[in-house]
């Protein structure tokens, strides 16, 4: 491309011109690529030249374009030259009929003055200019009544006006000279000379300028810009001191009276300039405005609109004048908006104008003028033929007739005495009957709109918004036409269902309003009140679920009756349910349950909890639609676990970040997060373990350190199990078959012979007895390689304390600034989830929906540790339950070994951080493994207590000698697995008082208590009551204890070796005299095994008997007995 | 600065929401700029203003009025707007936020700030005015704080405004006399786009075209269009039909119409030279200025030898003396039918006028018998002089300007009933068959000089295809449309004069189809 100024010395043809002037007129790039110094300057060039060349076409748009942007050329002196002699060489060039003529003389003028007054000529560049300027048009001006060039005098004339408005009373010394052409001009141009005039006079008053405008001793030419112009040239007027200030009134009110004469000569556009000079000057010459009235007050009544408004504004800057004939204009004001032949803006503008007078009447605050508004009043109903736009402005007219009725009430004027019939409320019923249509027509069509638009003006009344304004909400709410139109309001909605949207975006506007919301909540109550106990339960409901949903978001209406009726709904949408309705019910249920969204996020959730919860867990017990009854759950569950505030946030939260309804998937939202922020939420998760602790509800007994690992033996089968202590069945299952049959049926001679593995082993009934006992129990062990096995459950609790989780998470939310439980920190979602070394099975994660984290215990340390003194230990805790979540962990023990659990948090906090973390170990004690022994499904409830004896009779005998049952295995459930039983005996000697014995079996070992014997122990725990439904015997019908002893009397040899070991003999002799009674424990050890005690109480000791079949058990109910009763 | 109805700029847009033609008048945009300084001086000793920066000194260049313009209808939903707060769509800081239907005649744009990441500029008022395919906008002069008062108008946060409150519209535009002229200034320009006069029709005789001096002028400076043609004087704006589709627009569609001719620019800038040299408009009768600019003046027009010469008369008449009028009505009339429902009859006319008189007489038109005639509404052309207490005298004198012109334009209550009466019903039969019958009396108790010179009765289905129709009227003949059916009872050239009839008309009408359409909410 060429460099841009090397095109430009050649000379630009028209086309160049138009689309250069196009560019300029464009703006942006297109504009910039023209403005570099150099190319201006050129192009100035060009253009002077091109405008005084003879055939080129373009004059007037490039003068015009001069024109528009004189301030990016005209920057220096010489253009300015350039231009003063560029025109006057056209103005003095006789007209040649092409190039020449009036009309491009005219324009000239009109560019040049323009472009002096932009560029600020005066102020910026020597005077001389201007009055090169000002002589110009001046001897254009100067040849009154010249035939030819009327129309350019009076361009000029304008020009010079111009002017006179930018520097004003630049003319103010040949004054005297343009009076006397305004008197001689008789053509058209009058209006130019007479408006000129009117200008200098104006602004000689304007600026109490002291000059005479009837001296005509100063030449027109040469012009001389006068002194006062020149020093002062501030919109202040005139600072020259040597000019007196003071007005010369005789002679301005002679100028006055000459050109009050003349307005029967002015356009319409003309008479508005003249008469927005002439208003101010008859204020200042003090002249009776009603002069102004008489000679301007007919133009009211012509149909030129600009004409009224100059009526309109003589009329508001002279109210008392018009005093009498604000009727008057009123009338013919609400008559022009009647004229079908006007433009509709001009109807309108009318209607305005008067609405603006009218309230300006009222500010007056002159009462007696009410009067004539209320002679108009059923004036301004809205005719059949009226254009909507129309319709709306005569309902605010209507609305604003109805307010000066409230003020003439307020003001005790009577009723009677101006006429009014009637009340607000009627006027705006009838008035409303001109957009009735808008019942039958689509709520979106403009002429709801309108109605509404009606209602909403009648409604709020005189009350503004500005803070000032007296009108409370309080009186707008008493008011008769608040009353009327809540009623009509309910009437419309039960009536037509489609205006509900309508309704509701119209207490939405309400509601958003900071004066006004009150009316809506009002609204709001009145449907509350009024429209529920009446709406048909039907699919059609549906349509008023967008205000319902209104009324379930205030809180100041109760939900009861709006929930009573979603009940309702819901269990209609149940039982209406069928093959067809599948997504109707779904669309319907998602709807209500968005209510429902609505009232958790806004009501407090104890007002809620009765009403809401029903209808949740109705729905997600029976609604047909599985998403609806899955989103009911978590409602449910949020209601149930979130207190309310954080409930709250949590609903506003979700909603703020997805915009749309989180329900199902709040989950997904927490779960997304930037890695950056993971990386800081994981150095932030080193630690969590100091401040949320997982702890056991009772603690253990023996503080478990240690524990015994056995390592699966030889064949290195993980699953083998014990010792072989369980096997599969499978290849024995012939044998087991005929074992079972025979063990029923056949004398057991019978079985020993087919066991022929088996040693030989002495059978007796009693043995066999036993065997058919333990084959029962075992019968009803599930085999937990096949099956789910017992549970062990302990029982936990999650805590966190507040003060250094919010240090780390840094919640800065504003609900840590509120008291109490709000303002403490939770955390949502929270998952625990266990592992471990020991075999315990896969155990099951746990749930918390919400935590609230514990307050900080600053005030603890002397408040709490005082209560703690008198109140009992119990309260205290249940005081902090609510910081507190419960935790259980089910354990599916495989082998009933103490060991640990290894604990690992994840949740969110409020903020949607994820915490994720390792939290204490939990220690799972021997303890923890004590089950009680099943029962098998036959035995009756009184049974219970002879079948636990019989059975810890049989399994006392199998866990003994291992001949007595010999190597005798056992069906487990399920009929897979085998199990052996190899017993193994141990004995402690505890040295406790019996009292103290005997509490702390009652609390820690009762429930596996299967029997007491001997009369002083039985009497003894009896009474206590804790332990119950057990075998009680006395030791004279007992024969148990002799059987026992005699079957396990190989048993003495380590108690004598015990006794032996003993010092005194005669101690021993002593407790065993003194013996008190036993206590029988059968304890069942998951998954399969079975602690046995007996212990033989005397007063000051206690000898325990230990029988198991899980060896490995002694070494820890060892300690765990020492743990019981020793501590 | 003395109220005056300036115009800092116009400009004329065509279909694309491009700027066709623009023009700024640099001597207001300086008082404009030097009110913004005043005002700005003044504020700045009080607190920081919110809307200060809306009030810009400057005007946008035509590519961003453009881009604002075009803007601003996408906001607003059409070209107009909605005029009033609509549920969901209007948005603060838009025209329709301020809840008055004048918003869709007196708009708003935002100009995006020239500064990076500066507040948009508010531009108000624009006078929007639709003619042919073409938006005229006129931006007037008006005072800073007006601009700043709607400003606030309309960002308020709360529910609306209620009436007659302190810093209404209203108010604004009672104080702003230019916007009104600003709207004439758009009317005109209007006009000399279609080409269309409002030169009201004076009958002379058979001849379409009076052929006057001013025909004569007018049609010599080759405008295509301009000339004193006959025209039947139908209300500019159509009535809105109280119900219906038709009635959801607000004013006639906001679809321009398409196929105009194209604009004629140097006429325009003509136009606008002349009427406001500066911006301020002088005249705005457009048959004087194109008089003025084809003919001149020559010797040969001699001034009045007394009177001045008024500025809306620049050429005198000379030739045969005569003085014409007629009257143009109206009848607007909804008949019920009903027994508790009166039927809404109003009458609208005119008198037009055409006077050839020498010099610059007065003439006195006497009007007798107008007390009697119920007349509401009389408005008079500015020439003529109506004394004070003017509806009650019974005469008006009036000095004629050149041509054609309205003399008067009033609006009555019918002493007489309507020409037609009867009722019409239509009931849909099925879904898409209706039966309708018509039973109308023609010119019952009108005597014998007035005639029915044709009548026609069209049914309008503006949302339904006509698929065919059955029936046979009484008298006259029927012919459809798609969308109408048009009952020619007195076709043209069979008058009707001196006796009533009666015509009924039976039958039914099979439409297309139902269109199935989308419901707002289910």
């Amino acid at each position: 491309m060429n460099p841009p100024d090397k095109p430009l010395l050649k000379p630009l043809s028209p086309q160049d011109w138009e689309s250069l002037i196009e560019d300029f007129q464009q703006g942006g790039p297109r504009h910039h690529k023209w403005t570099a110094p150099d190319l201006l300057q050129s192009l100035i060039d060009q253009a002077f030249t091109s405008l005084l060349k003879k055939d080129f076409l373009l004059k007037l748009p490039l003068l015009l374009f001069l024109e528009e942007f004189s301030e990016t050329f005209f920057t220096h002196e010489t253009h300015l030259n350039r231009l003063l002699e560029s025109l006057r060489s056209v103005i003095q060039s006789p007209l040649d009929g092409v190039t020449i003529s009036y009309y491009l003389k005219e324009q000239f003028m009109v560019s040049t003055t323009s472009i002096f007054v932009t560029v600020n000529a005066l102020e910026k560049f020597h005077a001389r200019f201007i009055e090169g300027l000002v002589e110009l048009l001046v001897l254009v001006i100067n040849r009154p009544n010249h035939s030819m060039d009327r129309q350019t005098r009076a361009i000029a004339c304008e020009c010079l006006r111009e002017l006179e408005k930018c520097w004003p009373c630049l003319l103010s010394n040949i004054g005297g000279h343009l009076w006397s052409l305004c008197q001689n001009e008789r053509s058209h141009a009058c209006q130019s000379y007479l408006l000129l005039f009117t200008s200098v006079v104006f602004n000689i008053v304007n600026t109490k300028l002291n000059v005479s405008i009837l001296n005509t001793s100063v030449p027109l030419v040469p012009f001389n810009v006068p002194q006062w112009v020149l020093s002062g040239g501030d919109e202040n007027g005139i600072g020259s001191k040597e000019v007196v200030v003071g007005l010369n009134y005789k002679e301005l009110r002679r100028a006055m009276a000459f050109l009050l004469e003349s307005p029967q000569l002015l356009t319409p556009s003309g008479m508005m300039e003249f008469l927005g000079m002439v208003m101010p000057m008859a204020v200042a010459l003090e002249l009776q405005a009603s002069m102004l009235k008489v000679q301007f007050f007919w133009m009211i009544y012509s149909f030129d609109p600009l004409s009224c408004h100059a009526v309109l504004a003589m009329y508001s800057r002279f109210l008392d004048v018009f005093d009498g004939q604000e009727g008057e204009i009123f009338t013919r004001l609400l008559l022009i908006s009647k004229e079908t032949h006007h433009y509709l803006v001009f109807r309108l503008l009318a209607l305005h104008w008067l609405l603006g007078l009218l309230s300006k009447l009222m500010f007056s605050g002159e009462v007696g003028k009410y009067k004539s508004i209320f002679e108009l009043g059923l004036r301004f109903y809205p005719a059949v033929f009226d254009p909507l736009a129309l319709k709306a402005l005569k309902l605010d007219l209507l609305a604003f007739y109805s307010i000066c009725l409230d003020r003439l009430k307020l003001e005790s004027f009577s009723g009677e005495e101006v006429g009014i019939g009637k009340s607000a409320a009627k006027l705006f019923e009838d008035g409303l009957v001109s957009v009735s249509a808008f019942k039958w027509l689509p709520p979106w069509s403009t002429e709801t709109a309108v109605a509404f638009r009606a209602f909403h003006k009648f409604l709020i009344g005189a009350s503004s918004h500005s803070d000032n304004d007296p009108s409370t909400t309080r009186t707008l709410m008493d008011s008769t036409i608040f009353h009327t139109l809540q009623g009509m309001l309910v009437d419309m909605t039960l009536q037509f269902q489609r205006l509900v949207p309508v309704i509701v975006s119209y207490t939405d506007r309400l509601l958003g309003c900071q004066k006004h919301c009150w009316l809506g909540e009002r609204l709001l109550q009145t449907v509350d009140e009024l429209l529920l106990p009446n709406v048909k339960i039907d699919y059609k409901l549906s349509s008023y679920l967008p205000i319902f949903d209104r009324i379930a978001a205030n809180s100041t209406i109760p939900p009861r009756g709006l929930l009573d009726l979603l009940d309702k709904f819901m269990v209609f949408l149940v039982e209406k349910h069928g093959p067809d309705t599948g997504l109707k019910s779904w669309s319907r249920g998602s709807k209500v349950l968005g209510i429902c969204r609505t009232m958790l996020k806004h009501h407090h959730s104890s007002r809620l909890f009765l009403g809401l919860s029903r209808l949740l867990a109705f729905t997600c017990l029976y609604f047909p639609d599985l998403e609806v009854r899955d989103n009911a759950r978590i409602y449910l569950r949020m209601l149930i676990c979130i207190p309310g505030v954080k409930l709250r946030d949590l609903l506003n939260q979700g909603e703020q970040l997805l915009g749309i309804s989180p329900s199902s998937h709040s989950s997904s939202f927490f779960n997304v997060h930037s890695p950056r922020q993971h990386y800081q939420n994981l150095k932030k998760s080193r630690n969590i373990s100091a401040y949320i602790h997982i702890e056991r509800t009772k603690p253990l007994l023996v503080k478990q350190t240690w524990s015994l690992s056995l390592l699966p033996l030889g064949d290195g089968s993980a699953k083998a199990g014990y010792l072989e202590s369980i096997r599969d069945s499978d290849p024995l299952v012939d044998i087991r078959d005929l074992n079972d049959s025979e063990n029923l049926l056949t004398a057991p001679e019978t079985e020993r012979i087919c066991k022929s593995q088996e040693p030989l082993r002495v059978m007796d009934s009693k043995i066999s007895e036993i065997l058919e006992i333990l084959r029962r129990h075992f019968s009803c062990i599930p085999d937990f390689r096949h099956m789910p096995g017992f549970k062990v459950r302990i029982s936990c609790h999650l805590r966190f304390e507040s003060e250094p989780f919010n240090h780390i998470w840094g919640d800065n939310s504003p609900t840590s600034q509120l008291d109490g439980v709000d303002g403490l920190p939770a955390i949502y979602a929270t998952v625990l989830q266990f592992s471990s070394s020991a075999p315990y099975g896969p155990i099951p994660s746990y749930r918390i929906p919400c935590l609230l984290g514990e307050p900080p215990r600053n005030d603890g340390i002397s408040g709490q540790s005082v209560s703690l003194d008198i109140v009992p230990i119990e309260d205290g805790a249940s005081e902090e339950e609510s910081f507190r979540a419960p935790v259980t962990i089910d354990l599916e023990p495989q082998e009933p070994t103490p060991g640990l659990v290894d604990v690992s948090i994840e949740a969110n906090a409020e903020n949607g951080q994820v915490i994720r973390g390792q939290l204490q170990s939990i220690t799972v004690g021997i303890e923890d493994m004590f089950l009680k022994a099943i029962i098998p499904s036959d035995i009756a409830e009184d049974g219970i207590p002879a079948y636990y004896s019989q059975l810890f009779n049989a399994l006392w005998e199998a866990c003994g000698t291992p001949s007595n049952i010999g190597r005798e295995t056992f069906q487990l459930k399920g009929q897979k697995g085998v199990a052996a039983i190899s017993g193994t005996r141990s004995v402690k000697l505890l040295e406790v008082p019996a009292d103290s014995l005997i509490r702390a079996t009652e609390q820690y070992l009762a429930p596996f208590v299967v029997s007491v014997i001997g009369e002083p122990l039985v009497n003894m725990v009896k009474d206590g009551g804790i332990i119950s439904n057990i075998i009680w015997k006395d030791f004279a019908s007992d024969s148990f204890l002799e059987s026992t002893t005699s079957v396990t009397g190989l048993e003495r040899g380590p108690l004598h070796l015990t006794y032996g070991d003993d010092d005194e003999s005669r101690s021993s002799i002593n407790i065993s005299k003194r013996n008190m009674g036993c206590f029988f424990v059968l304890i069942f050890l998951p998954p399969r095994f079975h602690l046995l005690l007996q212990m033989e109480v005397s007063d000051l000791s206690t000898l325990v008997r230990i029988r198991t079949d899980y060896w490995p058990c002694l070494a820890y109910v060892d300690d765990y007995l020492e743990g019981l009763f020793l501590a | 600065m003395p109220s005056s109805c300036s115009i800092r700029a116009l400009w004329i847009l065509n279909s694309l929401d491009a700027v066709v033609l623009s023009r700024k008048f640099p001597v207001v945009e300086k008082q404009w700029r030097a009110a913004c300084k005043t005002m700005n001086d003044n504020s700045n000793n009080t607190e920081e203003d919110p809307l200060k920066h809306t009030v810009s000194p400057f005007l946008p260049n035509d590519a961003e009025l453009s881009s604002a313009f075009a803007e601003r209808k996408k906001r607003e939903g059409s070209l107009r707007g909605y005029g009033i707060r609509v549920n969901n769509q209007s948005v603060k800081g838009s025209d329709s936020w301020v809840d008055d239907p004048i918003t869709r005649h007196i708009i708003s744009i935002n100009v995006e700030s020239k500064v990076e990441g500066g507040e948009n500029h508010l531009l108000w008022p624009l006078i929007l005015h639709l003619r042919g395919s073409y938006v005229i906008l006129v931006l007037p002069l008006v005072e800073p704080v007006h601009l700043k008062a709607y400003a606030k108008l309309c960002r308020k946060s709360d529910c609306g405004n209620a009436v007659g409150v302190d810093a209404s519209l209203s108010s604004i535009l009672l104080d702003t006399p230019s916007i009104t002229g600003a709207f004439m200034v758009a009317h005109a320009i209007g006009d000399i786009i279609v080409g269309d006069v409002v030169d009201p029709e004076v009958v002379v005789n058979a001849a379409p075209s009076v052929g006057g001096l001013l025909d004569s002028l007018t049609g010599s400076i080759g405008i295509t269009g301009i000339s004193s043609r006959a025209k039947p004087v139908a209300a500019p704006v159509a009535s809105a039909t109280p119900s219906g589709a038709a009635s959801i627009g607000t004013l006639t569609a906001d679809t321009p119409k398409l196929g105009s001719r194209p604009l004629d620019k140097d006429t325009l800038r003509n136009f606008i030279s002349s009427a406001m040299p500066f911006g301020t408009p002088l005249d705005l009768n457009y048959s004087n200025i194109f008089a003025i600019k084809a003919n001149g003046f020559s010797s040969s027009d001699l001034l009045p030898a007394d009177f001045k010469q008024p500025a809306w008369k620049p050429y005198l008449f000379k030739g045969k003396q005569r003085i014409l009028f007629t009257i143009n009505e109206t009848i607007h009339a909804a008949l019920y039918d009903r027994e508790e429902i009166s039927d809404t009859i109003s009458v609208s006319g005119q008198i037009n006028c055409r006077a050839e008189l020498e010099g610059l007489p007065d003439v006195s038109l006497p009007l007798p018998g107008l007390n009697k005639a119920h007349v509401e509404v009389l408005s008079f052309h500015p020439c003529a002089q109506v004394p004070e207490h003017g509806a009650d005298k019974q005469a008006v004198m009036f000095s004629p300007p050149l041509g054609n012109f309205v003399l008067v334009h009033y609006q009555a209550n019918c002493g007489l009933g309507p020409p037609i009466k009867g009722f019409y019903q239509l009931s849909m039969v099925s879904e898409d068959e209706g039966a309708f019958l018509f039973k109308l009396h023609l010119m019952e108790g009108y005597k014998a000089p007035l005639t029915m010179e044709f009548c026609t009765v069209t049914m309008p289905f503006p949302g339904r295809r006509v698929v065919s129709f059955d029936g046979t009227p009484s008298v006259g003949a029927v012919l459809t449309t798609e969308h109408s059916i048009e009952w020619k009872i007195i076709p043209i050239g069979r008058s009707l004069s001196g006796k009533s009839i009666e015509a009924t008309f039976p039958g039914t009408v099979r439409f297309a189809p139902w269109q199935i359409q989308r419901l707002p909410f289910l």
